[in-house]
């Protein structure tokens, strides 16, 4: 293999890695809820405008930040349950758990949050792209043979490999994860067995937020990018990404996210810069179309 | 000793009221059930003691104790479980982990010795502890959700129709189950379509007409009464045309 393909394939995976940790977000919530966390793009945002704050505010070791910013994405995400989605979640019966109208109720009301955030942080902070410091930044290039990558890929690999270790811990060892599982599994079933569900959902969001403010964080200081709209083209590719993988199925979100990384890394060897972007929607109108249910989904889920 | 005692249970749902006044009691060793047509609201009786539905009026007491309108996790934890109306097991789960999610309210301690008992009662369900809950027969689906709820070791065990859509055979070793679980000491409040099957193991009944009770008594005062044995138990006339209708019934 040439270097340059090896050199894509790098790239690709750290931008992959980094559509899936936030593709795990939308994925914990949605299955939980049955319900599109559209706020989470902005919980994604809010991520890397606090660690430069932090960074510009203390200068801590690196490592402080990200539990620094992983403990404000957790924070968001229960702030974001009560605003936006248990006021709409009064009724506990069957039918309005399940209801259409409250997943659209909660659709809007994620959205209007998420509209919101973004304003309001573009008052504090301006449209534009933010300053780093140079020495924030995970840009220190390191030769591996005859590619090159960064301090930043060698974080991202790392923290998506902590946070996904940490994730299945969570999922298959805990109480909290058993809880989460069965509440995906049957919400109802959940209410039945004694399960508290509220306490839960706010889990759910405290965990799915806090590793998409994480993903924020590491996209921010790796590609230098930070600004109030700079959630919307990663978390988009990641909702393709859940979607791609069946919805409500963890591994298979991770897998897509790492497919649409890498294909838009090694796009530009055969097509056009500019039309990269398009090669989500392409994956998005595939599945659509030939694999309703999501490449590795197992039964038809409702959409 | 009473295990459950309603008094008076109204429930308004979206400003019909569904349960008109319900009084129920069940002794500490007793096996009870509710019997009516569809649509009298007997499942709507259990979600509202068990806390699925809320806003009721009335008084809910386990065990000498009011958890009236408790949230579910609480009345869970106040020693009352259930198996409900289409056994909502996770089926993407193991069996093992559904028995474990079943006694979640408990402390972890107990959580192994809970397993043994429950894999006691149902045999089967220890051969299939590492398989998915989906992958069981509708039977042994029946009994996980049995055992589920059992493992939170209840003060008194509800279950919603356990013999739907179940053979003969299988309904009968559960019902045959549910005789060991009350002498264990939980107490059973059934509420079952298959009336002749439930009333051979219950030691009182009721019945519901339109949100309330019309009628109760022990089985053979129910049996002895003319209209219930055309209404719910089939009639004597046409048990002998359908021998195996208690079963389907």
């Amino acid at each position: 293999m040439d270097a340059v393909l090896l050199q894509g394939i790098a790239n690709g995976l750290s931008l992959g890695l980094c559509y899936a940790l936030i593709a795990i977000g939308f994925t914990l919530i949605f299955g939980v809820l049955n319900a599109v966390n559209f706020a989470h793009s902005e919980v994604y945002m809010l991520g890397a405008f606090a660690g430069l704050v932090i960074i510009q505010a203390f200068a801590p070791p690196f490592m402080a930040v990200v539990f620094l910013v992983a403990a404000v994405g957790a924070f968001l995400g229960f702030g974001l349950e009560r605003i936006a989605f248990r006021p709409l979640r009064r009724a506990r019966d069957e039918a309005s758990l399940k209801s259409r109208a409250l997943r659209e109720a909660t659709l809007m009301s994620s959205l209007a949050v998420g509209i919101l955030v973004r304003e309001l942080a573009e008052l504090r902070f301006g449209g534009d792209m933010q300053p780093i410091p140079s020495g924030a930044m995970l840009n220190t290039p390191i030769a591996v043979g005859p590619v090159i990558l960064t301090t930043g890929d060698f974080y991202i690999f790392g923290m998506a490999a902590a946070m996904l270790l940490l994730l299945q811990f969570l999922l298959y060892r805990t109480k909290i994860g058993l809880s989460i599982r069965a509440l995906s599994d049957d919400l109802i079933g959940a209410l039945y067995v004694g399960i508290n569900t509220d306490r839960v959902i706010v889990w759910t969001f405290m965990i799915g937020s806090s590793f998409g403010a994480l993903a924020g964080l590491m996209v921010g200081l790796y590609y230098g990018t930070i600004f109030p709209y700079m959630g919307f083209a990663p978390t988009l590719k990641a909702f393709i990404a859940m979607l791609m993988g069946g919805l409500n199925n963890i591994p298979g979100a991770v897998l897509c996210a790492l497919l649409i990384g890498l294909s838009e890394s090694l796009a530009p060897e055969i097509m056009p810069t500019r039309w990269v972007d398009l090669i989500a929607y392409v994956f998005l109108l595939v599945t659509l179309i030939f694999f309703p249910a999501g490449i590795f989904g197992r039964k038809a889920e409702r959409v | 000793m009473t295990a459950l005692e309603v008094r008076d249970l109204h429930l308004p749902i979206g400003g019909q009221e569904i349960l008109k006044g319900v009084n129920v009691t069940v002794a500490a060793d007793g096996i009870v059930c509710i019997l009516g047509a569809n649509g009298v609201g007997k499942t709507t009786l259990m979600r509202t003691i068990g806390g699925v539905y809320r806003g009721a009026q009335g008084t809910v007491r386990v065990d000498g104790v009011d958890i009236t309108n408790l949230p579910s996790h609480e009345i869970v934890r106040a020693g009352v479980s259930q198996a409900p109306e289409g056994r909502h097991i996770f089926g993407s789960m193991t069996v093992e982990e559904n028995l474990r999610i079943g006694a979640i309210s408990r402390p972890p301690g107990e959580l192994r010795e809970s397993i043994d008992r429950v894999c006691g009662l149902f045999p089967i369900l220890r051969e299939r502890l590492r398989q998915k809950g989906g992958s069981l027969s509708g039977g042994e689906q029946q009994m996980l959700c049995i055992g589920r709820a059992l493992m939170a070791r209840p003060k008194l065990l509800m279950l919603d129709e356990p013999s739907l859509g179940l053979a003969p055979m299988v309904v009968r070793t559960i019902f045959g189950l549910l005789q060991d679980i009350r002498g264990s000491g939980t107490a059973i409040l059934l509420v079952e379509q298959n009336a002749s099957a439930a009333l051979r193991i219950a030691d009182y009944a009721y019945v519901m007409e339109g949100g309330r009770v019309s009628f109760e008594g022990a089985p053979e005062a129910l049996k002895a009464d003319e209209r219930i044995v055309a209404a719910y138990l089939g009639g004597q006339s046409q048990r002998h045309r359908a021998p195996d209708d208690d079963a389907r019934a």
